[in-house]
This record gives structure tokens, sequence and C-alpha cells, in this order.
């Protein structure tokens, strides 16, 4: 069922990807451990969320070996890729919730697709679900129309962890809420990780985010990732991780938590 | 597939749960074959085991082993819930638990858990934490009430949107009014732009679709006028047929499904993305941005495609005469000439410029209306177009009755 190595969820090698001239990832590689949060950083265009589409599947690279549960996505069946995407949620930029659903109907929407449930049991889920990522009650019943930004990302994420997934994928979590809102969600995933032993991989801009929950981080620069602990990749030498974490919002983040 | 799984699942000791699984997930019923939930009753002490793995995929048959272990299991006394043989647990198992606990509990029983490992027990914990109040119940209405309610709902609804659409039309005629004494306001660009999307692009589809009409025409009314020896009147009926009615409409209703729903979804559009909101705040009106240039666009165009389209009527039902029914070009122009007045051809096209305005507001105004989400950008567009093209028909009617009260 596992594959070779249990502790690597996510594993890069040699990742080339090009739109057109352009070449934006060249040689890239990183593993994600299992159980870990890890985060992915750079600037506008370098990549980040290009990035997360080639680990979902959703792009193919020109070049080089992505691995997710020890299964490489490139040489598995369609029933393969199948049984996959159910070990593994995502949780888009603005939830990506299907607007002509309701906040209940999104969540149960991976559990009638894939298991043959009653629906006293649906409706228990979709309540445990709710409960997990902290929405009131009275939003099941609403369209995501009706919500805002950060009720549709915890909804978002009642989705995504709908199938229990082993790895967690979010696109700039934190994008979008104020202060408040965002450190409430760092809290929740932290929460998740632990509690359901999640492996967390998220694409953020947030340095509040990464201080407070990232184990690891890979800094994509150069064309390439620049992988390590927060306190590694600050100690090194190059302008872009210096002008990010030497900014006075990377400074302020860092000695807000503590480091 | 099922069937077969169902079949050759093996009955692991005092019962293996199995679940129901979906015919797909090959993951799904190997986890179904290991996960069990058994009890032994020994006087006032009840052991309740669970092993294997607790997940999702085997949760409905789970579930259905809970309920029958509790429908065994009346009484009161200790229960204790052993969870050292669990493998893997994750929260759907460990609500299933829970929740099995919490039944015992109501049942009189006195619940110890053992033997859970650290993790299972933490999710455990988490759990339980979480209120157990259900979920509300979504709000359930009489049937027929709901039709009452919905029909005297969408009345009110119609007669409300009729009147925003009329103040609408006078708002636009406002901006209108504003523009002919201010044309520097006039957005040149926007308009030609919509001219070659409106018109230029048009003009095959019109055509096509035209000269494939005027052929029908021509052939249907020689067929039926063969019988009065009456053939050549075919020319008088495809004329004025299609210079009066067919031409312009079936030119309307070509552009109220390719322009009007163009004009909804591309302002939908604009309206999700905030960008109306920025125009207003930039001090644009995008009544005079957006809806001008393309209801002025639209009212020059479709008279053109109009004329176009009468043009392509009468040259398909001509080829039609001179190769099918042996009547000879010269005689074809002839009967022509003396089938219609230039009158005939003013009644159709006038009727163009009222059309156009009809198409260009109600698009405009739907996609104005748009809100939120993908869906209403979908439903705004689809109501532009049926409203759109049921108002030009009615309105045809009018003009049909308007003109043969005064004898035209």
């Amino acid at each position: 069922m596992s594959g070779a190595n249990e502790a690597t969820a996510v594993r890069v090698r040699g990742l080339r990807t090009r739109f057109g001239p352009q070449v934006i990832h060249d040689g890239l590689d990183l593993e994600v451990r299992a159980g870990e949060v890890f985060g992915i950083v750079g600037g506008s265009g370098a990549g980040k969320s290009v990035l997360l589409r080639h680990v979902l599947g959703l792009l193919r690279p020109e070049r080089g070996e992505i691995e997710v549960l020890g299964q490489e996505i490139a040489r598995l069946s369609e029933r393969e890729r199948y049984d996959l995407q159910a070990r593994q949620g995502v949780l888009f930029q603005d939830g990506a919730l299907f607007s002509s659903l309701t906040v209940a109907e999104n969540i149960q929407t991976p559990l009638r697709e894939r298991l043959l449930l009653s629906p006293e049991l649906l409706q228990q889920l979709t309540r445990l679900k709710l409960d997990l990522v902290g929405l009131a009650h009275d939003a099941c019943h609403k369209y995501p129309a009706e919500l805002s930004g950060g009720m549709r990302k915890r909804a978002g994420l009642a989705r995504a962890l709908a199938l229990d997934p082993e790895i967690l994928f979010l696109d700039e979590p934190t994008a979008g809420l104020d202060p408040i809102g965002a450190a409430a969600f760092d809290r929740l995933i932290g929460g998740l990780k632990r509690s359901l032993g999640l492996t967390v991989v998220m694409v953020t801009h947030d340095l509040d985010s990464l201080a407070a929950i990232c184990d690891r981080v890979a800094a994509l620069v150069d064309k390439s990732a620049v992988v390590g602990t927060l306190e590694e990749l600050r100690n090194l030498e190059h302008p872009w991780l210096r002008a990010y974490f030497d900014g006075p919002r990377g400074r302020g983040a860092l000695a807000a938590a503590g480091g | 597939m099922r069937g077969g799984a169902a079949a050759g699942a093996p009955t692991a000791p005092g019962g293996a749960a199995q679940a129901a699984p979906c015919g797909r997930s090959g993951g799904a019923r190997r986890a179904m074959m290991d996960a069990w939930l058994t009890s032994t009753r020994r006087d006032d002490r009840l052991l309740i085991e669970a092993g294997g793995r607790w997940t999702l995929a085997a949760l409905a048959e789970l579930d259905r082993r809970r309920a029958q272990l509790l429908a065994g299991a009346p009484g009161r006394g200790r229960a204790s819930i052993d969870l050292q043989a669990i493998q893997r647990l994750d929260t759907a198992g460990a609500w299933l638990l829970d929740r099995m606990a919490h039944d015992l509990g109501r049942e009189g029983w006195q619940v110890e858990w053992s033997g859970a490992h650290d993790a299972h027990a933490a999710l455990l914990a988490e759990i339980r934490r979480l209120p157990p109040e259900p979920l509300p119940p979504a709000p359930a209405v009489n049937p027929l009430a709901r039709l009452l309610a919905n029909l005297g709902r969408s009345t009110l609804a119609a007669l409300a949107e009729g009147a925003r659409l009329l103040s609408f039309y006078g708002q636009t005629v406002a901006v209108l009014a504003r523009v002919a004494l201010q044309p520097r306001r006039l957005r040149l660009t926007s308009l030609t732009h919509h001219l070659e999307q409106t018109c230029v692009n048009a003009l095959p589809i019109v055509g096509l679709i035209a000269f494939l009409i005027g052929i029908v025409l021509a052939y249907q009314g020689a067929d039926q006028l063969r019988r009065f020896g009456a053939e050549i009147f075919a020319i008088d009926l495809l004329a004025i047929s299609a210079l009066r009615e067919i031409g312009i409409l079936l030119t309307a209703v070509v552009v109220a499904g390719r322009s009007g729903s163009a004009f909804t979804a591309q302002i939908g559009m604009m309206k999700v993305n905030q960008e109306i909101d920025a125009l207003r705040t930039l001090g644009l009106d995008p009544l005079e941005v957006l809806v001008l240039p393309r209801l002025l666009a639209l009212m020059i165009a479709l008279p053109l495609l109009a004329f176009f389209a009468d043009i392509m009527a009468l040259f398909g039902g001509g080829l039609m005469c001179v190769f099918v029914l042996d009547i000879s070009p010269d005689q074809y122009i002839d009967r022509l000439s003396a089938a219609i007045w230039p009158r005939t051809f003013w009644v159709g096209i006038v009727k163009a410029p009222v059309f156009a305005f009809l198409i260009a507001m109600v698009a405009c105004y739907e996609g104005l209306t748009v809100e939120g989400s993908a869906e209403s950008v979908g439903r705004k567009t689809t109501l532009s177009v049926v409203v759109a093209i049921f108002l030009v028909i009615v309105f045809d009617a009018i003009f049909s009755i308007v003109f043969s009260a005064l004898g035209i």
C-alpha cells in the first residue's frame, strides 16, 4: 500500500517547467516528510502555485519526477490516480466551493462520489467536518456566495477533509483574511495536523504562518528550491531570502514568533 | 464487483465488518476486510473489542455492527472498549467510537476505554470535545404552500423586474441624451469594437441562415402554388415575406442569441469581478461606458444585418427559382420588381433599430443584475436571450397591428 519510504509524503526530483520560452522551474528538488507542515514561499511568478499544480497532477512537467505518498503520479493508471486522490485533500485559494451547491452539499460531494453512506451517516459526517473546521452549523444550508471569505475557506477546508486525507495541500490559506482570522486559521491548521496526524503542504506569502506553524520551508529562488527550517533559511546569504526575511514585515513576524 | 467482494470477503473472528464499497476504490475494499467490532458479555461486564482499520471506507458496515451490538446489549454495568487492535483511526472511525460510547452510556452502561494508542487517544479526545448537537434540518415546507409562495413570489418579482427594466430604459435614454449633447463623451473605440463583434463577425451566420430560408420559402411556395398553375407567384411570396418579416425577425433572433448573450456574460463577469464597482468609484458611469457603446453598436448593426439577410434570402430564393423551378433570371427580376415596393423593404427594416434597442437593453440590464457567482452569470445569460426573443416577437406583433391599421 505504501511506497518504499513511508516517511516521505511528497518527493519532487529534477522538475523542469516551461511555459513557451519562459522556464519556471529547472532542476527543482524537494522532499516533504510525513507528518510535517511544509511551507512553500517565493516571489510573485516564482512558480509556487505551478509547483502545487504539478504535485496535484493538474499540470504535467516537462521533465522530472513527482511522487506523492510513494507513488509516482506520472505513471499512475486512472484507477490508481482516483485512489490516490482520496488520500489527498486540497484547499484552493478562495475555497473553490461549487457555487450551485450548499456548504453541506459541497462537503458531501466527495463522500457521495466514493462511498455508499446512509443519509444519517452523511449528515453526521458533515456535522463532524463543520465542527473540525470551526464553522457554525447554521452555515451548512447556505450557498458559497452568502459566506464571508474566511467562512468560504473553512468550508473549503471541510470539503478537503471530507475523505480524511493523509496529505492536505493549501494554496495561500491565509490570503485575504484579516490578521485575527489568519492567526485563527493558522491555529486551526496546526491543531488539525496534530489531532489528525496530517501532512500539510502550504503555499503561502504569509510570514506569520511560516513562523507559527511550518516545520520546514522551501523557498523557490533561481528556478529551484532551497529547503530547510526557517532558522536555516534565515542564515543563508541569498539576496532574495535576505530581502524576504530582513524586510520590516519579515523581522516583525519572526520577532513575534520568538525567533 | 460489489457482489464479488461481498462473497469473497473472509470472516474475521467474531464477525468482520464489511464496508459497502462504491466499487471503485481498491483501498476501500482492503480496508473493509480488516475492521472489526466484537463484544462478549460476562455478567454485568461488557467487553467490546474494536480493531483493524477504522476508517471512512469501512464506516457504513461498522455503523451497522454498532447498531447490532447496541441492540444485543440491554442492561447495565461496566462496559470496556478495547482499542488495542486498531491499526488506523480517522475522524470518521473516531466519531463512530465516540457515538457508540455515548449510546452505551445512555443505555446505562459505565463506559471505560483501554488500550488506545497515543495518537488514537488524542484524536478521540478531540472528537469528544466537539459539540454533539445535530445539524439543523434544511428548512422544509408543505409543497402546496411552496408552490403558491413561489407563484406569488415570481409574479411580484416579474412585476418588479418589469418596473426596474423600464427605469433602466429611462436612465439609458437620459444618458443617450447627455451624450448627444456632448458627443465627445461617446466612446468611439468601444463602439467600433462592438460593431465589429456584432455586425461584421455575424455576417456569415446571418447570411447563411437567410440564404437557406430563402431557398425553403421559394421551394415551399412554388410547391403549393403549382397546383393552381401560379408557380410564378412564389416569387411574390418569397419577396414579401422575406423583406417584411422573415429577414428582420430571423436576424433579430440570431443577434439576440449571439450578441445579447455575449453582452450579458461580459457585463455579468465584470460585475462578479467588481469591475463595475471600480468604474463607479473612478467616477465613470457604467451606463455610459459599457451600455451605450453596445446599444449604439447594435442599433447600427441590426439594420445592416437585416438588409444583408434580405439580400441573401432573395439570392437563395432566386437560385432556387432559376435552377429548380425553371424560371429564368430575367423573369425572376421582372416578377421581383413587380411584387415589391420600396415600402415593402422599409416596413421590414424600420423595425430593426427597435429590435436592436430591446435586445441590447435586456442584455445589458441582465448583465448588470448578475450577483456573486458563476451560476448567476449563466442564469442571467439564459434569461437575457429568452426575454429578448420574447420581446422581439411581441413588438413584431405590435408592428403588424399598427401597420395594418395604417393600411401599409
